[in-house]
C-alpha cells in the first residue's frame, strides 16, 4: 500500500499537475521538492514509498538525483517524468535503477497505472 | 540583461510557459535523436518578456556573433505568431558535418562545400523548431503555418535584427532553452520569439491549458 509520494519538480505547476493526478488515484502523504538535491535531501528523511522524478532541473539534476536515491535506497520505486524522452534518455534513467519513465504532460491514466505497478512491487517486497 | 520591470504574464503563467516549453524542446529533440542518431542534453528553459526597444540588445548580447555563428530561423503564423531561432554560437563546419556523416561533402575541394552544411542545420532547425512549436500548438490547442527555415549568412558582421518587432511600443516573449550535442562538443539554444499580438490568445489558452489539467 502506498501512503507516502515524494515529488521533484523545479516547476511548480508540473508538481500541481501531477499532484492532481494523484489525489485523483488516492490518498497519499505527499512532499515537494524544488530540484534535484532538495529531493535527495528529502527522500532520505521522508523516505517516500514512491518518487516521481523530473530529469532537467537546476542545481542536481533528475540523472544524478536519481543515482544518489538509489545509494541511499537500493530499493526504492522512482518513477521518472520527464519531457526528455530521447531513448538513451530513458535507457540511461533505467539503467540506475528508474522504476518507470513517464511522458510529460503525464497523463491521468499513466499515473494510475504506474500507481497500481508500484502497489504490486511493494505488496511483492513485502512478501 | 534583465526582463522589463512591467511583467505581461503573472508567475504562474510563466510558469506554465516554461513547462510547455520543457515539454516541446524535449519532445522535439526526441525526434531529432530518432532521425539523426544523437544525444541531445537540455537545460531549464527561461521565459522572459522584452520589449522591442530592448529586444535587440537583448538577442545580440545572448549570441555575441562571431564569424561561425550560425543562425536559422523560421516564423510561424496564426494565433500563436512568432520566430524561432535555433542558434549555434560557436561552430565548425566539421564538427557539423559529422552529425549526418557529410564528411565526404566537407572535406572536398568543392567551392560549394558550405551548401551541405548549411543544408544540414537548416534540417536540423526545422525539425527543431517545427516539433517543438508543434508540440505547444498542440498543447494549446491552435494551429499555425510556417515560413521555411532559413538561415542567417555565416560570415554575417551584422547584428541579428527580427523584422517583426520594428515598433518599440510592442512586447516580445522570449523562451529560450540552451542545449548540447553530446559527444558532438556542439551547444546551442533555441529562442521562441512571441509577437505581442498573441499575447492575449496566450493568456486564454495558458488559461484553458490550466483548466486541463489543474
Amino acid at each position: 500500500m502506498i501512503k507516502s509520494i515524494l515529488v521533484v519538480d523545479d516547476s511548480p505547476i508540473a508538481r500541481k499537475m501531477l499532484i492532481k493526478s494523484l489525489s485523483e488515484h488516492g490518498s497519499y502523504e505527499i512532499t515537494e521538492a524544488r530540484d534535484g538535491q532538495e529531493g535527495v535531501e528529502k527522500f532520505s528523511t521522508v523516505s517516500p514509498d514512491v518518487t516521481f522524478l523530473d530529469l532537467t532541473m537546476p542545481v542536481l539534476d533528475g540523472y544524478d538525483a536519481l543515482i544518489k536515491i538509489k545509494e541511499i535506497d537500493a530499493k526504492a520505486i522512482v518513477i521518472v517524468v520527464t519531457a526528455d524522452i530521447q531513448a538513451k534518455s530513458i535507457e540511461t534513467v533505467m539503467g540506475s535503477g528508474a522504476f518507470s519513465v513517464i511522458k510529460k504532460p503525464a497523463s491521468p491514466e499513466a499515473i494510475s497505472g504506474i500507481l497500481t505497478k508500484s502497489e504490486s512491487k511493494i505488496k511483492k517486497s513485502q512478501g | 540583461m534583465d526582463a522589463d520591470k512591467n511583467e505581461i504574464f503573472t508567475e504562474d503563467q510563466k510558469d506554465i510557459l516554461q513547462e510547455i516549453m520543457n515539454i516541446a524542446f524535449g519532445n522535439a529533440t526526441a525526434d531529432l535523436s530518432e532521425i539523426i542518431d544523437i544525444y541531445v542534453i537540455l537545460s531549464v528553459p527561461d521565459i522572459k518578456t522584452i520589449s522591442a526597444e530592448n529586444l535587440d540588445s537583448y538577442i545580440n548580447n545572448l549570441i555575441d556573433l562571431k564569424k561561425n555563428t550560425k543562425i536559422i530561423e523560421q516564423k510561424f503564423f496564426g494565433e500563436y505568431n512568432g520566430s524561432g531561432l535555433l542558434v549555434f554560437p560557436d561552430i565548425n563546419d566539421d564538427e557539423i558535418s559529422t552529425i549526418l556523416d557529410h564528411s565526404d561533402d566537407i572535406n572536398s575541394n568543392d567551392s560549394s562545400e558550405q551548401v551541405p552544411v548549411n543544408e544540414i542545420l537548416i534540417e536540423i532547425g526545422n525539425i527543431l523548431i517545427g516539433a517543438c512549436i508543434g508540440k505547444i500548438t498542440s498543447l494549446l490547442n491552435t494551429y499555425v503555418t510556417y515560413s521555411p527555415p532559413d538561415i542567417f549568412p555565416s560570415d554575417t558582421s551584422n547584428k541579428v535584427c527580427l523584422s517583426y518587432h520594428t515598433d518599440k511600443d510592442k512586447t516580445g516573449l522570449v523562451m529560450k532553452t540552451t542545449f548540447t550535442f553530446n559527444e558532438k562538443n556542439i551547444e546551442g539554444f533555441l529562442l521562441l520569439l512571441t509577437n505581442d499580438e498573441s499575447f492575449d490568445w496566450l493568456k486564454k489558452a495558458l488559461g484553458k491549458f490550466m483548466e486541463s489539467y489543474l
